[in-house]
């Protein structure tokens, strides 16, 4: 369970067996293409996180890896076997759906033991088994009776994961399980899956629409966008070296300029009149965007240096609890610059400000 | 001020609320008072009906449970009703996942295809199914009543549980397929236990929609009898007050098995819920 | 305790190639049982009808020349009198029992509360019963010295006629034995409207007048136009109404049909006469249900 973040370049792959690998995998339903070329490769007791908007494809990837879908074309190896035709209730893989799925007739106790039962495990063991994982989801013993229907949003959540481990599989999957749990018992849940996945130590493979909650969970991110997968890497290179401006902008509120090479040789905004002093420019590059975060902006105060400097006028504010949100107007365009609580700005709405950044905290990327 | 509007509002909506039950009582008392001259009609001793009743008395139920022509009859009837309930109830369960269950290229054509009969005059549908039968060489007989019976109810049925099938999670069956289960597992542990609301009352409207039915039966029986039959016939010629007791029992027989199946499913429902 | 453990996987399964032929078209899979049923028992006899309905007057087999004659017959005689009777006469119960229906499908949905799963079933215990024995039912109401006639004479000594084998009495027939075709899907319809969507209007200053013209009856409207066309096309296929409670004053268009497949022997002529209908219902079915889009009504989305 080595976990720690590698070099820059590295894929997150060089300690870990490969445990699931898809080569080229496409799915079409139809004249319309779900999944496009996909290779990539997970390794064994990875926590690994597919994320993109609704309608990129994720789903059908998911669905494909636990024999729910048939590959249009490509392989699936699980261990190095192609595993295509192997339907999902003869995979050792199982599961947690977005919406449950939990079985409505039957009880807590019922549905965990589901696939025990389908196994003709006895009823003694089965309970055993129940019980032991519901403790281990922190569900009250006394719940092994109770109506599944009645539960509420958590508890509902621990006996699917209950269940999905009661089958034993060696990869789990997750197809959004937590999107429909309000904030805090979301971010608590995130925190328990995250527990269960060291107790257990068995490869997690997550769908989530939010960079967010992938971010606290896993080992590793693939950014999905129209059916193909635009980056891998650890969360720490998705935040700090988006490859493009889709998986900048996927991380949340960050400045996005456009800008292009001008005559000199710099980067230039055509919007905003202005040269900027960027990171080294890749060989080849014409115009793209430039992407600031909001932390690595500041409102430049006194004799403050910044190497890039914008004037404009202070907008608006929102509290967002540790930290404070200003919009900066400059022109058309409006920054969005964060600072922390104890240091927020005292000039009022209205005022003029300098904000600027370095060109280290800066990121170039393509279209 | 305000408070005098408020209560004004409350007035007139409690108005309301009188007027709407006075008017669904009404009708209410509409629907049920053929069902009620009915069993007036057979509660006489005499052999004529005259209101108000000056003979009270049971005896044409006697006499008519005590016929073997009806105890016929209502073989009959049974039977082709519980052939009718078995068939249509595994067709239409089918029927009803390609309906409202899966996504596929025909489906919004099938649907219309398969409410088209409900929308079809029985009494031609009988017709036709006669010279249908005729031309086949199909001797006619309660076997062919309950194919007849079929054409119709097995849409019925189909719409029925389809109702269910709609609030069906997909990802049920998903689930336990991914959990290990083997089709005929899903279709055991998981599909026909969860619809099980709906089956059960496909089967009720199956039963009782044959039990009553007398447009398609007329033509298609034979020389069998349904009981719906056999009233017409003692109807058209000429009163006898076996017929309101029939009729009686019919209706009878219809809000008992209705009501009693109704409890069960909230019985039932009561007790998962536990 | 031994831990079970998931399956090991097993590549070369022989049934498995049945099992993903139908799951690539599971739907198609499932309606087989009843296409299949419908052709047989529906589509076939239909045909046998319409290629009937080409054969001269009075023959009993297909092996004839075909003939166009039964229809020239239809429409140069009085037959579509007959026609006309059944679709005013539906035409008068639909807009009848619209307006009987309507309050009651509101007060199922918002006022009723928890009896309306009562009134419901009440509703719906009728539907089992025969037709021609509920109907039945009326006349013993409704005949001389009958249930009304007899309570009036006994307690006001008043002494009327029968209003038995009128038009009205079909009507009424009708109205009584269609009643569940239009309340339900129109209950259903009224149901479709979001309570909060008719709050909204109120506090948008609308009448109670204006919210049921533009929130409450174009948001039911799915349902009650099925409504209509349920009892209107079981309205025009009415047969025993008329019979019974009309005493043959009026000949429906069905009658028509028995009469022509019974009584006069000449199936060719009942057969176009089938025809004839099943092409009124036909279209009026296709026209309204092609606008509609079943799974919204039904439940789903």
């Amino acid at each position: 369970m080595d976990c720690t973040q590698e070099g820059p370049v590295s894929r997150g792959m060089n300690t870990r067996t490969p445990v699931i690998e898809l080569r080229q995998i496409t799915k079409s339903f139809g004249s319309f293409t779900a999944v496009h070329t996909i290779d990539l490769v997970i390794g064994e007791g990875e926590f690994f996180t597919i994320v993109g908007p609704s309608g990129s494809g994720k789903t059908t990837v998911l669905r494909m890896l636990a024999g729910l879908e048939t590959p249009t074309s490509g392989d699936i190896l699980l261990r190095g076997k192609r595993i295509n035709d192997v339907p999902a209730n003869r995979r050792p893989t199982c599961m947690v759906f977005q919406s449950l799925a939990l079985f409505p007739h039957r009880t807590v106790g019922e549905n965990i033991e589901f696939p025990l039962k389908i196994r003709d495990v006895s009823k003694a063991d089965r309970k055993a088994r129940a019980l032991q994982l519901m403790e281990q989801l922190r569900l009250p013993a006394d719940y092994y009776g109770k109506n599944v229907t009645k539960c509420s949003g958590g508890e509902r959540q621990r006996v699917a994961l209950a269940r999905a481990l009661a089958y034993n599989p060696d990869i789990l999957f997750f197809d959004e399980p937590l999107s429909a749990i309000d904030y805090k018992l979301r971010k608590t849940l995130e925190k328990e899956l995250k527990d269960i996945h060291r107790e257990t130590g068995k490869t997690f493979i997550y769908i989530t629409h939010s960079l967010e909650e992938a971010m606290v969970m896993s080992d590793r991110i693939g950014v999905m966008r129209q059916g193909r997968l635009v980056q891998v890497g650890t969360p720490n290179e998705i935040y700090t070296a988006p490859n493009s401006k889709f998986v900048s902008e996927f991380i949340g509120d960050v400045n996005i300029i456009p800008v292009a090479i001008n005559g000199t040789g710099k980067l230039h905004s055509a919007e905003l009149g202005a040269e900027f002093t960027s990171p080294p420019i890749p060989a080849g590059f014409r115009s793209g965007h430039l992407v600031v975060r909001p932390e690595s902006i500041r409102i430049v105060e006194r004799s403050d240096s910044a190497e890039n400097r914008l004037s404009g006028r202070l907008y608006n504010e929102y509290a967002l609890g540790s930290r404070i949100q200003y919009q900066v107007r400059v022109g058309e365009q409006v920054f969005i610059v964060e600072r922390l609580r104890q240091q927020a700005f005292q000039g009022g709405i209205d005022s003029e400000v300098q904000i600027g950044w370095n060109a280290r905290d800066s990121i170039l990327v393509g279209d | 001020m305000a408070g005098a509007t408020t209560s004004g509002a409350a007035g007139s909506k409690r108005w309301r609320t009188a007027l709407l039950w006075a008017w669904v009582l009404s009708v209410v008392a509409f629907m049920y008072m053929p069902a009620l001259s009915l069993l007036l009609a057979s509660s006489t001793s005499s052999r004529y009906f005259i209101f108000p009743i000056t003979r009270w008395g049971f005896d044409w139920w006697e006499k008519t449970f005590n016929s073997i022509e009806i105890h016929i009859l209502f073989k009959t009837s049974i039977s082709i009703a519980l052939c009718v309930t078995v068939i249509a109830v595994v067709i239409a369960f089918f029927g009803a996942l390609a309906f409202a269950r899966y996504d596929w290229k025909g489906r919004s054509l099938f649907q219309k295809i398969v409410l088209l009969p409900i929308f079809f005059p029985q009494s031609v549908l009988g017709l036709a199914l006669l010279l249908w039968f005729n031309a086949m060489g199909i001797p006619l007989s309660w076997k062919s009543t309950v194919f007849a019976h079929l054409v119709w109810i097995v849409p019925v049925v189909t719409l029925v549980i389809s109702i269910q099938v709609y609030s069906f999670d997909p990802a049920l069956e998903e689930a336990a397929f991914d959990l290990g289960a083997t089709r005929w597992q899903v279709l055991r542990e998981v599909t026909l236990p969860v619809l099980f609301p709906g089956l059960f009352s496909g089967a009720l409207f199956a039963f009782l929609l044959s039990w009553g039915n007398f447009p398609l039966s007329l033509f298609t029986t034979g020389a069998d009898t349904t009981l719906p039959e056999y009233l017409y016939a003692k109807m058209i010629a000429g009163y006898t007050p076996g017929v309101p007791v029939l009729g009686t029992v019919s209706t009878m027989m219809a809000a008992i098995l209705l009501l009693g199946g109704y409890g069960l499913i909230v019985l039932r429902r009561r007790a998962r819920l536990k | 305790m031994a831990e079970a453990s998931a399956p090991a996987i097993a590549t070369r399964q022989p049934r498995f190639v049945i099992l993903r032929w139908l799951k690539l078209r599971p739907g198609a899979a499932h309606a087989l049982p009843v296409i299949a049923f419908l052709l047989i028992g529906f589509a076939a006899p239909l045909a046998w009808v319409i290629m009937f309905s080409f054969m001269p007057e009075r023959s009993f087999s297909l092996l004839n020349e075909p003939t166009l004659d039964n229809y020239v017959t239809i429409f140069s005689g009085t037959t579509y009198r007959s026609f006309l009777w059944s679709l005013g006469l539906a035409a008068v119960t639909v807009i009848l029992l619209a307006l009987i229906c309507y309050p009651i499908a509101y007060g199922l949905t918002r006022v009723f509360g928890r009896w309306s799963t009562l009134l419901t079933l009440l509703f719906t215990i009728p539907l089992f019963v025969s037709e021609n024995v509920r109907l039945y039912g009326w006349i013993l109401f409704f005949i001389k010295n009958g249930v009304m006639l007899g309570t009036l004479k006994s307690l006001f000594g008043y002494e009327g006629e029968t209003w038995l084998f009128t038009e009205g009495m079909i009507v009424l027939g009708m109205v009584y034995v269609y009643m569940p075709f239009m309340l339900f899907p129109m209950t259903l319809g009224v149901s479709m409207v979001p309570n909060e969507t008719r709050d909204a209007a109120f506090d948008l200053g609308a009448s109670r007048w204006q919210v049921f013209k533009e929130v409450d009856l174009p948001l039911a409207m799915p349902g009650i136009v099925i409504g209509f066309l349920l009892s209107f096309v079981l309205a025009v296929g009415a047969l025993v109404e008329a019979k019974v409670l009309g005493g043959q004053r009026v000949i429906p268009i069905v009658h028509e049909i028995e009469l022509a497949f019974t009584y006069a022997q000449n199936w060719p002529l009942g057969a176009a006469l089938a025809v004839l209908l099943m092409l009124v219902v036909g279209t009026l079915v296709m026209l309204v249900l092609r606008r509609f889009d079943l799974d919204t009504i039904l439940g789903r989305r």
